[in-house]
């Protein structure tokens, strides 16, 4: 089925933002230099249910929630596939939005959070989901699950929230996850398009004390492909997306 | 990108035993992956209990740095008991030297009038007469066996009479001098453990007293139904504030 580009394109947030929501969301931000305590970060974030819903979608209501996420599985299919069969583990799955509907198209679910607030939100959203299950992650890494697992590890508008180094330490404990000739797919928004300069440039303007430790960092091709490459995945490749997202997909050698 | 392995077809149209064998191929494959998904929920499950693991680990971790406290607090009691001994030994040997002695014998019919005085004098008030002991099923959370450091120190146990009377007060004195606590505290182990206790449904007690530096008697008393006190238990005990 070819990706739908008219809903992927609403991963991007462009919808207007109420004044108010705004004024939540800025003040649930922490400083920049936190940026590394995910955890810290990212449950004040999701305290509020609607911030929660903007921080890691960009809206609130849930039939926009559904539209952008089954965006979101056309691209998985047109990119790495999603099989009846497979095990799938979502990287960073904050309040379930993908994970509740692409739950109805694979064997069982699970959702891998650091914030156990945004794993709260994701428990409501998923309790009519018997084959789905959320994890609290401790830090950075998959430590929580075993190796050779999953037949599809995906974390998709993610990485713009995360340093380089960790967005690695992710791709690297895919391979560990992953049965062998398992898939994986990371997403990112690109410096070199309309919507990744924008973003840069709002990040830009931010005060230098008053950047916050949510703002979106996009990513290049080189540098998926190249953690991809670097952690052992074969089979790698560099996805253009319609949305202006580029994506990184690769197989656990057999 | 997985997939089942192209077969080619049969002359003639699909042959039913390679469709039996894809069904069949299919279905090991499903059981597969159920078998995975199964893996990861008991590989969490077991992350879970390693969680529970590790308060334990630190549990266990306090009690040996508590126990290794005790017993550098006992070794050290030791040494002053050994210290004491050896002095008591000396002080022996000098006394028997002065029993030995002529002028010691000289004085002995002066020492035989002051004792026939002592007995004709009334004796003097006591601070605090001391109590008799009772018989109580008693246990301290807080031992008293060890060198107080700090200047206060509060007793915790539970107690009640082993005739089965209430407590109504419960008391510790330091040289006779007495620090009143609090009793009727709830224990739902201990009741849980050794079963209702009518007269002392709550037998859980703490007593806050101070320890001066030296050495003094200590005796943990209860009152038993507003009457006479009881002593539950008593031991000498050494205080030595920090940093000396």
């Amino acid at each position: 089925m070819a990706p739908d580009h008219g809903d992927l394109d609403l991963v991007r947030a462009p919808r207007p933002m109420s004044d108010e929501a705004k004024a939540r969301w800025q003040a649930a931000a922490s400083s920049l230099g936190e940026r590394s305590a995910y955890k810290k970060v990212w449950d004040l974030q999701a305290r509020d249910p609607d911030v929660a819903s903007l921080s890691v979608a960009g809206h609130t209501d849930e039939a926009t929630l559904e539209l952008t996420a089954r965006g979101f599985i056309d691209t998985l299919r047109s990119t790495v596939g999603v099989g009846p069969d497979d095990v799938v583990l979502e990287i960073g799955c904050g309040i379930a939005r993908v994970g509740r509907p692409l739950s109805r198209e694979c064997l069982h679910w699970f959702g891998a959070d650091i914030s156990a607030e945004m794993l709260g939100h994701a428990a409501a959203r998923l309790g009519d989901r018997p084959n789905t299950t959320l994890v609290e992650l401790s830090t950075v890494g998959l430590q929580e699950f075993p190796r050779d697992a999953f037949d599809l590890v995906y974390c998709t508008v993610v990485f713009m929230h995360l340093f380089e180094w960790d967005r690695y330490r992710y791709v690297e404990e895919a391979l560990r996850v992953l049965r062998p000739g398992g898939r994986c797919y990371f997403d990112n928004f690109s410096l070199d398009s309309e919507h990744g300069w924008n973003v840069f440039m709002e990040g830009a303007r931010y005060p230098l004390e008053r950047r916050p430790a949510h703002l979106s960092m996009s990513s290049s091709r080189e540098e998926l492909g190249t953690y991809l490459r670097r952690a052992g995945f074969t089979d790698v490749r560099v996805h253009d997306l319609p949305n202006e997202l580029i994506a990184a997909t690769g197989r656990k050698p057999d | 990108m997985d997939g089942i392995p192209p077969v080619s077809p049969a002359p003639g149209g699909p042959d039913p035993r390679v469709a039996a064998l894809e069904a069949e191929l299919a279905a090991v494959r499903r059981r597969e992956a159920e078998f995975r998904a199964k893996m990861v929920h008991e590989f969490l499950d077991r992350g879970e209990r390693n969680t529970y693991l590790h308060v334990l680990h630190e549990e266990r971790a306090e009690l040996i740095k508590r126990q290794q406290e005790s017993f550098a607090d006992l070794e050290d009691l030791t040494r002053r008991l050994e210290a004491e001994s050896a002095r008591a030994a000396e002080l022996e040997a000098a006394l028997g030297e002065v029993r030995g002695s002529w002028a010691w014998r000289l004085a002995a019919p002066l020492r035989a009038a002051a004792r026939a005085i002592r007995r004709k004098a009334p004796a003097p008030a006591a601070g605090r007469a001391q109590v008799e002991g009772g018989v109580f099923t008693y246990y301290l959370h807080t031992s008293p066996f060890r060198i107080y450091r700090d200047p206060r120190f509060t007793l915790r146990g539970w107690a009640w009479p082993q005739d089965g009377r209430a407590v109504t007060a419960v008391r510790v004195c330091i040289d006779g001098r007495a620090f009143d606590g609090r009793h009727g505290l709830e224990e739902p182990e201990v009741v849980k453990r050794y079963g209702p206790q009518p007269s002392n449904p709550r037998p859980g007690f703490e007593v806050t007293f101070e320890t001066p530096a030296g050495r003094h008697s200590l005796s943990l008393e209860a009152q038993v139904e507003g009457a006479a006190w009881r002593r539950i238990m008593a031991t000498s005990i050494w205080c030595e504030p920090r940093g000396r």
